[in-house]
């Protein structure tokens, strides 16, 4: 446990320090949010119809971008070969990845979805929904994409292909975040969507780091 | 049974057993297709509802079935490749994804044909169509990404993971109807009291499914054959070129 937080703190302060990846997929997921009102007309109901979408979508793309990078720099440099040399378990560094890969895009976007409520014209009522959607929602984007992420190590390039690879088995978070806001606010209530995404979560946390290590290991052979 | 992987696992042997078995297959598809389209085309009234339309079935029911089964049985290979390391089981894993590609893209184009007349519309966002859609995508990303690895073995097990990872799809697709309150239709062949069609429908329906599944095996042999005869070719070539090297 005390080797896990260890392994957080190192990808944290990497994230910090080193390159400003994070805070340009943060950049983007605002950017996105504003070019919805301007390419889809000001109308205000328009907009509150779709806000919910548009938010989910621009958090979708933005956890896109930065996950193909998230294994591949320690995988190139030989460093995750190291840890292993260490006696850590592969899993239990896959799961720190993830978690601090969620710190540094996920968390962020929870914070920052009240405000963009304001601006993308969403009622301000329904922002703790578009907050607990997201809060549940966003380490599942994590957790599931992080196994084509580490098949993209391993294939030695990433981009276009991983993105194909990654969306399809993200598009049910998407429609059960989007879904939860679409039902709250046509007022048959979103939380059934919550439950389902909340199941999907301890799901994805069991299976995937498993996935995700094997394909590590195919890499190595 | 351990016997009979043991058997199949060299891959020569496989190929001569699929070159000998794929005109049979290919024959008793062709003739179940005979009598799938008598029976549909001649055989089977018309509904009291949909009227002639309701023959699209024939094509749309097995073909979104075939799509399921495929990758289910994909799905049933990879977990053999990844455990057992069995050396057919990928080899037909990747030749069975362009079949079940091809069978999930005609479910969704019948459909699609087959909803603007009783829904009124080519394309509604509801549960079933979409989980299908999802699934045609995943079809699409597996062929993609497998033929990106140099290495081909290293390919197919990466595959396999994410084939697994895919599966997760099956029992929603499967289940999307009575979760979800859906425009398309719960189920009525396959549920727990009994199908809920009327036996003329039903029997040109069942040969019209067992044709897709002899046309999937046909192919698999047809696929299998394929790519054993390119590694081979690939071997040669190599061999060829060390022989050149040493002259």
């Amino acid at each position: 446990m005390k080797f896990f937080f260890k392994l957080v703190l190192r990808d944290f302060k990497l994230v910090i320090k080193g390159s400003n990846e994070a805070i340009a997929a943060l950049l983007f997921y605002i950017l996105a949010i504003i070019m919805f009102p301007l390419s889809s007309g000001i109308e205000s109901d328009l907009l509150t119809k779709i806000a919910g979408g548009a938010i989910w979508m621009a958090a979708l793309f933005s956890s896109l971008l930065s996950l193909d990078r998230i294994l591949r720099s320690d995988f190139d440099d030989g460093s995750l070969e190291l840890l292993i040399l260490s006696g850590i378990s592969l899993e239990i560094i896959i799961i720190a990845k993830c978690f601090s890969h969620w710190l540094t895009s996920g968390l962020p976007l929870v914070i920052l979805s009240p405000i963009l409520c304001i601006i993308i014209g969403l009622d301000y009522s329904y922002w703790w929904i578009l907050l607990l959607t997201l809060l549940i929602g966003t380490p599942s984007l994590t957790l599931i994409g992080i196994t084509p992420a580490a098949l993209s190590c391993i294939i030695g390039r990433g981009g276009v292909l991983t993105a194909m690879v990654m969306l399809p088995l993200m598009l049910p978070i998407l429609i059960l975040g989007a879904g939860a806001i679409q039902s709250e606010i046509s007022g048959l209530g979103g939380i059934g969507h919550i439950y389902a995404l909340a199941a999907i979560l301890p799901i994805s946390l069991l299976v995937s780091p498993f996935l995700a290590a094997k394909a590590i290991r195919l890499g190595w052979e | 049974m351990s016997g009979i992987f043991n058997f199949l696992a060299n891959p020569s042997r496989f190929r001569r057993l699929a070159e000998r078995l794929y005109p049979y297959t290919f024959f008793i598809m062709f003739i179940l297709l005979f009598f799938g389209l008598w029976f549909g085309i001649y055989k089977s009234p018309p509904d009291y509802q949909q009227g002639e339309t309701v023959r699209i079935m024939y094509v749309h029911v097995p073909a979104a079935w075939m799509a399921m089964m495929i990758y289910l049985s994909m799905t049933i290979m990879s977990f053999f490749s990844l455990v057992w390391r069995h050396p057919l089981a990928d080899l037909l894993a990747k030749s069975s994804a362009p079949i079940g590609a091809i069978f999930t893209l005609i479910a969704l184009v019948t459909g699609s044909i087959w909803g603007k007349p009783t829904w009124g519309t080519w394309w509604v966002w509801d549960a079933r169509l979409t989980s299908v859609l999802i699934l045609f995508f995943i079809y699409l990303g597996h062929i993609a990404l497998i033929n990106v690895f140099e290495d081909e073995e290293k390919g197919a097990k990466a595959v396999a993971i994410l084939t697994l990872i895919g599966a997760i799809n099956l029992p929603i697709i499967k289940f999307s109807v009575d979760w979800w309150n859906t425009l398309h239709q719960p189920a009525s062949v396959i549920k727990i009291d009994g199908p809920s069609i009327h036996i003329d429908m039903m029997i040109p329906l069942l040969f019209m499914a067992f044709t897709f599944l002899f046309y999937y095996i046909s192919f698999l042999f047809v696929n299998v054959q394929f790519e054993l005869n390119k590694r081979k070719l690939k071997k040669i070539y190599i061999q060829n070129i060390m022989r050149e090297k040493n002259e």
